[in-house]
């Protein structure tokens, strides 16, 4: 199926689905389709890696993602299904007073495409509720996102709250935004600090050995 | 009008609109004193600015929206809805922190016509926000992919009869109103005036009178404080605003991921609509700068960033219109003032190509020493100071770094000292430092 990759890859979206449902109606494995996207999504990293590839190849490659899951998604056993195994738990918002949320909206999509279970709590997100959130859903890592300067102290409470509740040894938190540099990760305590989302999944990998 | 402007060159007409705003014409001074130190200030902003000259000193300017309200303890919403508190605290800001310029107060939008035009593309205090946050831009796509055809034949038609319906919830009635452009003939002038008459559009129509009016009472409020701020001896760094073509598109029409994937799906239609919007952002930011007799033209730039786009990319469907807008407001005499958000390190070549001397950048994050290299002698500069170090730092530190950004970036002139950020938030005690080091370091 070098041809369906290659058209997920060159963002030829309208050939990739057309070619998606050719194999699929000819009894192709789905998984196997499946398997081709994935394929194509990782040459689409590579390519951000190199600086070739930006943020409206990201986004379109998540359009055909999602497009595509549609149309596979029929044909699969309630056990393919369920999808395989994730490589680790991210949580994520923008906190709170800040309600922007395309930088966020990238990096769930992203970690998603990466292999991560993904749990996005929105905007304007009060510590207390990463708090309780991250008590249940137990994620690898927390991602803050914020883009106001005010960010910082909300970001900094959820640090703090996270060492009240005990928890702040058992997760990794990163900071995201496009006024984050290592004075503010200092001053709010976190573990890393990105200005992009693509930045953030090589640390993701990273601390979960990937 | 100006004598020989027909003939004069972009830069003759930028050098007598500078010349003719640090005079300090029209402005009710305090003193001999606040008009020698508005002239003073106002010089080194045009001798940055057009690189003809080294200033006295790099000028200190401070890009800001609520910091200044929230540094004297008056809640954004506050500022929004009380004319006189807002103004009250420009003035006093401009004069405790003696910066070289203040922003415009004006430019803090208020509150009353928000709420009676049901304004959708913000929130602010009141709206979605608590009392002490600024207001914050909120982005869909307003603008649908099918829209292309209508905006690019005619953005204005399209703005008032489909955009705004979509985005002022007061306004929803002009969606009912036919084009205007039967008003010219008898036959169809009067069809168009009988829907004006129709209860959604008369309700609309009068949203616009009422907030109109709200404007108007809070503009003259406002103008004494401007007034005072100005006869004080401290120009203001915006005359007039605009933004990139593709910004426009993007922010306020379809949406960043809309947009980001119109460029693979209808290429043609985004640079057809880009290039629509130049004379729009060219006659808005000149029009509002001759009205404010102040050249400068206040741009924020945003989704032309490093990591936003590769660069054939920017090539092809950013920069090409955005040059167009600085070259076009310089032809009127405009100083274009491109505020540089996120980084530009992979694309300060391109900003190379324009007539000396006749933009001004202030950067956020893009590296300042090779901001100084390249555009060095072609540009004026500006910027670089991480806001962070205001909010989290020592007034030490603040010190130092600004120390350090002027020996980078300063060069021999054509550098204005600023934080790479609009703040919306401060800390008094580091941002006097940085005004004060400014000062004390950025003498040529």
């Amino acid at each position: 199926m070098e041809d369906l990759v290659n058209a997920v890859v060159e963002m030829m979206e309208d050939d990739a689905l057309a070619l998606a449902k050719k194999y699929l109606q000819a009894g192709t494995p789905p998984l196997q389709v499946v398997e081709a996207y994935k394929e194509a999504l990782k040459i689409i990293g590579q390519r951000f890696e190199k600086g070739t590839y930006f943020v409206p190849e990201l986004i379109l490659a998540g359009e055909m993602m999602n497009t595509a899951s549609d149309v596979i998604k029929p044909y699969l056993s309630s056990e393919e299904g369920k999808g395989g195994g994730k490589i680790g738990k991210f949580l994520l918002g923008t906190v709170e007073g800040d309600i922007h949320d395309i930088g966020k909206g990238m990096a769930a999509m992203l970690m998603d495409i990466n292999g991560f279970e993904v749990k996005d709590l929105g905007v304007d997100v009060p510590a207390k509720r990463f708090v309780e959130e991250a008590a249940q859903f137990q994620p690898d890592i927390i991602g803050l996102s914020g883009l106001l300067t005010l960010s910082y102290d909300s970001m900094k409470q959820v640090v703090q709250a996270l060492k009240d509740a005990g928890m702040r040894d058992k997760v990794k938190v990163i900071i995201g935004g496009g006024q984050m540099d290592a004075h503010a990760c200092a001053y709010v305590g976190a573990d890393a600090w990105v200005i992009d989302a693509v930045a953030g999944i090589k640390y993701a990998l990273e601390w979960v050995g990937k | 009008m100006i004598e020989g402007w027909e003939n004069m060159s972009s830069d003759q007409r930028q050098e007598v609109f500078l010349a003719k705003w640090a005079s300090g014409e029209g402005i009710e001074f305090a003193g001999d004193s606040a008009k020698a130190a508005y002239r003073y200030r106002a010089g080194l902003i045009s001798d940055a600015a057009k690189l003809k000259k080294t200033p006295d000193r790099a000028p200190v300017v401070i890009l800001s929206t609520f910091a200044p309200t929230m540094l004297y303890g008056c809640p954004a919403k506050k500022a929004m809805y009380d004319p006189d508190a807002l103004g009250k605290v420009w003035v006093d800001f401009a004069r405790d922190y003696d910066a070289d310029t203040t922003g415009n107060p004006a430019m803090v939008m208020n509150g009353p016509p928000l709420d009676i035009l049901g304004y959708e593309l913000y929130k602010w205090p009141g709206h979605g926000l608590k009392d002490d946050q600024g207001y914050q831009f909120l982005e869909k796509p307003y603008m649908n992919a099918e829209d292309y055809d209508h905006f690019i034949s005619d953005p204005t038609d399209y703005w008032l009869r489909v955009w705004f319906p979509r985005t002022h919830g007061a306004l929803k009635g002009l969606g009912l109103m036919p084009p205007v452009y039967g008003t010219m003939e008898l036959p169809a002038a009067g069809p168009w005036l009988a829907t004006l008459g129709a209860p959604p559009v008369q309700e609309a129509l009068k949203a616009l009178m009422d907030a109109g009016k709200a404007s108007f009472e809070w503009i003259n409020k406002l103008l004494p404080y401007m007034g005072a701020i100005l006869g004080a001896g401290y120009p203001m760094y915006a005359g007039g605003f605009a933004k990139a073509p593709f910004d426009v598109l993007g922010d306020s029409f379809r949406g960043t991921g809309e947009l980001m994937m119109d460029l693979y799906r209808r290429p043609q239609k985004v640079l057809e609509a880009v290039d629509r919007i130049v004379p729009l952002m060219v006659g808005l930011g000149s029009s509002m700068a001759m009205a404010n007799n102040n050249p400068l033209v206040f741009i924020p730039l945003h989704k032309g960033a490093d990591g936003f786009m590769s660069n054939p990319q920017f090539e092809k469907f950013y920069w090409p219109t955005l040059r167009k807008v600085i070259v076009g407001l310089a032809e009127k005499g405009c100083v274009p003032l491109c505020f540089v958000e996120g980084a530009y390190n992979q694309r300060l070549e391109y900003l190379a190509d324009l007539p000396k001397g006749e933009c001004v950048f202030i950067f956020d994050r893009t590296d300042m020493g090779e901001a100084r290299r390249v555009l060095g002698g072609k540009s004026c500069i500006g910027g670089g100071f991480p806001v962070s170090l205001i909010m989290t730092g020592t007034p030490k530190d603040v010190e130092e770094e600004t120390k350090k950004l002027l020996d980078r970036a300063a060069g021999d002139g054509g550098y204005i000292l600023s934080i790479g950020c609009a703040m919306d938030d401060a800390r008094q005690d580091t941002l006097k430092a940085f005004i004060e080091a400014g000062k004390k370091y950025g003498k040529y």
